[in-house]
């Protein structure tokens, strides 16, 4: 366990190295926020709400959204295909270290390092913003929450290996990436929360994974489902961690056979 | 030799370097569709998203649902010119590092020329085609579009990628003094898609930082306004000084980037 929690300390040196790329990316980040925060401000006037949502709860929705993206979609593992393509799987599989165990602590080393980041600017910009916000209470509501972003980041973690294990029969590992990414951008509830689209796009979305790695955890924050929601959500979001899970186990050991280590 | 080179012949360069790219890029048919499609992907989500966002509150910032998804084209079109004509920058900083801009620079091709527009990327032709479809489109039913409002919709998308290419001029400046180029690039393509919507929904002090610090508005809303006849004169005056004054900017920080390039890395 020790040396997983030093693969994850060793992550936080490893990004304090490249000081200027994660400025760069926080920057970057704030901006994107800023795009979606104006629109909805601009959209939604004061006292009155649109399409189910108030001021306050929307933009509750896209700040929790900038934090709960910074928990569950900061990553290192992104990178396993690009170690598979250079060779560089071969040095894992020669050390007594488990490779997706591996991967895990690097992420949340990562994750952690962008949570504490992501606290301090929201907190500059509540001060600066100073935005109608919505505190949830209910402790119940907390603790679901905190439960479902516990699976969020187990189901990406085992999306990013997925897309990463194309690197073993495919050198282009960066496209079908780039494709998930606007998937994930728009089905995830990135820009704007699931609920406003027509009921039948709404219910299909449901049953994919992509609303349970943000746009969930955010609405049981917002205290906008019930418990029987929570709970179908939950099993929702649970099986397909089981799911994906199953399926990264598969196409590793396929994967292991079809690797020749080229480029070592 | 290089300052003989005719308009001719740096089309005929430019011709060259760009199937050669091309050629590269399409070595690998899964990757290259896979990235036009999501290319078309990333535009249809957000102009859907817009869709289902007026077609419950008819108008944003006073813009209705069609000069909205004209913003949005424009910046696509803006956007992905910038991308298809200057898609070298991406891989700038690979030569600074390697050694291999050392090898440019001793060529008899203009150094600038080589780097700016040294691999146009086709990926992005589709995207092209699509924006120019939709903004033809747009007008038509936006309505009470003048041809004055035309030319001048015209001028400013010109003295866009004007300013599209200065800041790409900076960003390999910058990447000869510090050999950081990649993180610069995307913090330009965040900052201009801010851009993706009028300006006007910004708030002071934002959307003054956005339209004359960083001339955003100038590149992606002052356009459409003027199409819309809602641009002042003065506005437009001043847009092309921006545009101007910025390309004077980069060229010169460009000839300071040279002249201070250590060949460190070489």
């Amino acid at each position: 366990m020790k040396k997983y929690f030093l693969i994850a300390k060793n992550t936080w040196d490893e990004m304090l190295t490249y000081r200027v790329s994660f400025f760069m990316w926080r920057l970057r980040t704030i901006l994107q926020l800023l795009t979606i925060y104006f629109l909805w401000f601009s959209i939604l006037p004061q006292n009155k709400s649109l399409l189910g949502y108030t001021q306050s709860t929307m933009l509750t929705y896209v700040l929790g959204i900038s934090l709960i993206g910074s928990i569950v979609l900061s990553s290192r593992s992104y990178i396993v295909g690009e170690e598979i393509n250079s060779g560089n799987l071969l040095n894992f599989l020669l050390k007594p270290i488990n490779y997706f165990k591996y991967w895990f602590s690097k992420d949340i080393g990562d994750k952690s390092m962008n949570i504490v980041f992501s606290i301090i600017e929201l907190t500059i910009l509540f001060i600066i913003l100073k935005p109608p916000f919505f505190f949830q209470t209910n402790l119940a509501y907390i603790s679901l929450f905190f439960f479902s972003v516990v699976l969020s980041v187990i189901l990406y973690f085992f999306f990013n290996l997925l897309l990463g294990f194309i690197g073993f029969w495919n050198p282009e590992v960066w496209a079908p990436r780039f494709i998930f990414i606007i998937l994930l951008n728009f089905f995830a509830g990135a820009i704007f929360p699931l609920d406003i689209l027509p009921g039948k796009i709404y219910l299909f979305l449901k049953l994919l994974p992509f609303p349970y790695l943000l746009y969930f955890p955010l609405k049981i924050y917002l205290g906008k489902l019930n418990f029987v929601e929570i709970f179908t959500g939950l099993t929702i979001s649970f099986v397909w961690v089981i799911l994906i899970y199953i399926l990264v186990k598969f196409i590793w050991a396929k994967g292991l056979k079809a690797y020749t280590a080229y480029g070592r | 030799m290089v300052g003989n080179m005719s308009i001719k012949k740096y089309i005929r360069l430019w011709w060259l370097m760009t199937s050669m790219v091309s050629q590269n890029a399409f070595v690998s048919r899964f990757g290259a569709i896979i990235f036009i499609l999501g290319k078309i992907l990333r535009f249809a989500s957000f102009l859907f998203f817009l869709i289902i966002l007026l077609s419950r509150t008819h108008a944003l910032v006073n813009y209705n649902i069609w000069q909205i998804i004209f913003f949005y084209t424009t910046f696509n079109l803006v956007d992905s010119f910038a991308q298809f004509f200057l898609r070298e920058v991406y891989r700038f900083r690979t030569y600074v590092i390697s050694g291999d801009f050392d090898y440019i620079l001793t060529k008899p091709i203009p150094t600038l020329f080589r780097i700016l527009f040294g691999g146009s990327d086709a990926l992005d032709i589709p995207m092209l085609l699509i924006s120019i479809a939709i903004l033809v489109f747009s007008i038509g039913k936006i309505g009470n579009i003048t041809t004055l409002g035309v030319f001048l919709y015209l001028s400013l998308l010109i003295n866009g990628f004007i300013i599209a290419f200065s800041f790409h001029i900076l960003v390999i400046s910058i990447g000869i003094l510090t050999a950081e180029v990649d993180n610069a690039l995307w913090l330009y393509r965040d900052l201009t898609a801010m851009g993706r919507l009028p300006i006007d929904i910004y708030k002071d002090p934002m959307r003054f930082l956005i339209t004359f610090v960083i001339p955003v508005g100038i590149m992606m809303t002052f356009p459409a306004k003027a199409l819309f006849g809602i641009l002042s004169a003065k506005l437009f005056f001043l847009s092309v000084i921006v545009g101007l004054t910025l390309l004077y900017l980069s060229l010169r920080l460009w000839k300071f980037s040279l002249k201070n390039y250590t060949s460190a890395s070489s």
